[in-house]
């Protein structure tokens, strides 16, 4: 591939991924409110939220891991989006891989958790303790189906697989293929996002949004923006694993809001549950069905 | 021309200083649009003082929905923009408010909700509330009732916010500009030795909003009987008893 084609799309895949996160985010917030009879945010709502926090006055740094945790949140979703293939542009795909992205995926949280440590606050603490140990819940269940997808498939190379399951039509696609680990896949997609029923570790009246709580300003920003980055890499993901990927974004957008509506519209009718009862269900049936289903594609 | 109509509601302001417009005809497109943004996107703390709290759960709902408006509720100082005092403040609440309120970002902005707010309402004789709060903190809009409807509510909620697109509401900066005035209110209720964790005259200098009214004799016994923080001891049980008596903080907060 020519440098400067791929310089392009280096720099077009997060700002695509940014503006797609934000349109999700607004989708998210609607259909809380939709399902609490509510009208919801205006349509331009994430973008305000984004530029008021950063055109705050007052920006109350804790000190250089502060700030540098925010930028490793933010910045280990910007390297994971040049992994993701989105129609027309495949960035890093092919040197990449699944098993990269998976490690990309965590150094936000881990990041987070350096940012938030220098905080000092209890909350916070707790917040991000109970964060890792929802991170180690539903990575193993992760980790399965990546590896699941990966031996159906016989490729780690993500735009390899959407070749792969573009080559017929509908059954070739992985949710046809591995139906047991795309169900795995969908159990642990709430919790991947961080949202209800799995947001223990935000808890806003308890613990006073845990690792957000001496966020403000830019900080709070930084954090709305990998929201996006979050909602987005878990919509992508999931398509490309099971649903087909994307060859035209017509087909592929309303695939990955779609991943991400499913689990909203489930989520916010249940209430949360507490950190033991996260492993404990994340490491029963999710990782149940995983196995399973990893046992069924071997066999 | 109706007689109510010649009270005049706000009082007119000249424009601040700060918010002179500025010469560069982009940078004042620029500072409307982050002025519209923040007039959209309100993040509120409400300390639910007292009674009036009562009103913010169906403002909130699926009744009156401020999140049309882009309001939310936000839960620490940290990351609020508007803090919301929901009703009568005793003494000791005011304490805590005056404590919130100094850990906001700036911009920020106060709205007392309910008539014990603007003039003590019907806890005007009490011994133990602090009746006028514009004395202790800037409010930059007040909405009267006892208590007001969630109707009431969210238009005051958004006259705040035309006050914000139109730049009319910097009452954060009198706090600033004039600490010393509102530093000797409070301390005619808590006492000489009144102080907060937040150096409120440090940060004046660094947002250029000292003025002569920012220092003072007020300013003055606050330095006198100021301790530098330290952190607060962490134990349990019995030796806790124990520390909380000598802990002059604990003291004071009493
Ligand atoms: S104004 Fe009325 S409702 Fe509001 S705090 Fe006072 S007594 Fe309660």
């Amino acid at each position: 591939m020519h440098f400067y084609e791929l310089l392009v799309e280096l720099l077009l895949m997060p700002i695509l991924a940014f503006v797609i996160g934000l349109a999700m985010v607004l989708m998210m917030r609607r259909i809380g409110a939709r399902i609490q009879r509510r009208v919801g945010p205006p349509v331009l709502q994430p973008i305000y939220d984004i530029i008021k926090l950063y055109s705050k006055e007052t920006q109350i740094s804790h000190g250089l891991m502060h700030e540098i945790g925010i930028i490793m949140a933010v910045g280990g979703f910007i390297a994971a989006m040049t992994l993701l293939p989105v129609p027309g542009m495949s960035g890093l795909t092919d040197k990449g891989g699944a098993v990269t992205l998976a490690y990309m995926l965590m150094i936000p949280s881990l990041g987070m958790a350096l940012g938030v440590g220098q905080c000092a606050n209890p909350n916070g603490s707790i917040g991000i303790s109970r964060a890792l140990t929802a991170m180690l819940a539903y990575d193993i269940p992760f980790i399965l189906v990546i590896f699941g997808a990966s031996y159906v498939y016989g490729t780690t190379n993500l735009a390899e697989m959407v070749a792969i399951q573009q080559q017929q039509d509908v059954s070739s696609w992985g949710i046809v293929q591995m139906p047991l680990l795309a169900l795995t896949a969908l159990l642990i997609l709430p919790a991947t996002m961080g949202k209800h029923p799995f947001e223990i570790y935000v808890a806003p009246s308890e613990i006073a949004t845990g690792p957000m709580v001496e966020m403000s300003g830019k900080f709070m920003g930084g954090l709305f923006v990998m929201q996006c980055f979050q909602l987005y890499t878990a919509g992508v993901i999931f398509t490309t694993l099971f649903l087909g990927g994307g060859v035209y974004w017509i087909t592929f957008l309303p695939k990955i809001f779609l991943v991400v509506a499913i689990p909203m519209s489930v989520a916010y009718l249940f209430p949360r549950y507490r950190t033991e009862d996260v492993l404990r269900l994340m490491w029963k049936w999710p990782m149940l069905l995983g196995l399973i289903g990893l046992a069924v594609v071997m066999k | 021309m109706n007689e109510l109509d010649k009270i005049p509601v706000r009082q007119e302001l000249s424009v601040a200083e700060g918010n002179v417009k500025r010469s560069n005809p982009l940078a004042n497109v620029f500072d409307e649009l982050v002025r519209f943004c923040q007039s959209r996107s309100m993040f509120m703390l409400h300390y639910c003082t007292g009674c009036g709290a009562i009103e913010l759960p169906p403002a909130m709902t699926s009744r009156f929905d401020m999140e049309r408006l882009g309001i939310q509720p936000m839960v620490t100082p940290r990351q609020a923009d508007i803090l919301l005092i929901t009703g009568y403040v005793s003494v000791k609440t005011l304490k805590r408010i005056i404590l919130t309120y100094e850990q906001m970002p700036s911009p920020k902005y106060v709205i007392g909700i309910c008539s014990c707010t603007v003039n003590g309402g019907m806890y005007w004789q009490s011994y133990a509330t602090a009746k006028v709060l514009k004395e202790y903190l800037p409010v930059d809009i007040y909405i009267a009732g006892c208590m007001p409807r969630p109707e009431a509510v969210i238009s005051g909620l958004r006259d705040l916010m035309g006050d914000i697109k139109s730049g009319r509401a910097d009452n954060w900066k009198r706090y600033f500009q004039n600490y010393d005035h509102y530093l000797g209110n409070q301390q005619k209720l808590f006492g000489e030795d009144w102080q907060t964790p937040t150096d409120i005259i440090a940060e004046a200098e660094h947002y250029g909003l000292m003025t002569d009214q920012t220092l003072g004799e007020h300013t003055a016994l606050l330095q006198k009987h100021q301790q530098p923080l330290e952190a607060l001891e962490f134990s349990l049980g019995e030796k806790r008893e124990k520390i909380q008596g000598e802990n002059p903080r604990e003291k004071n907060n009493e």
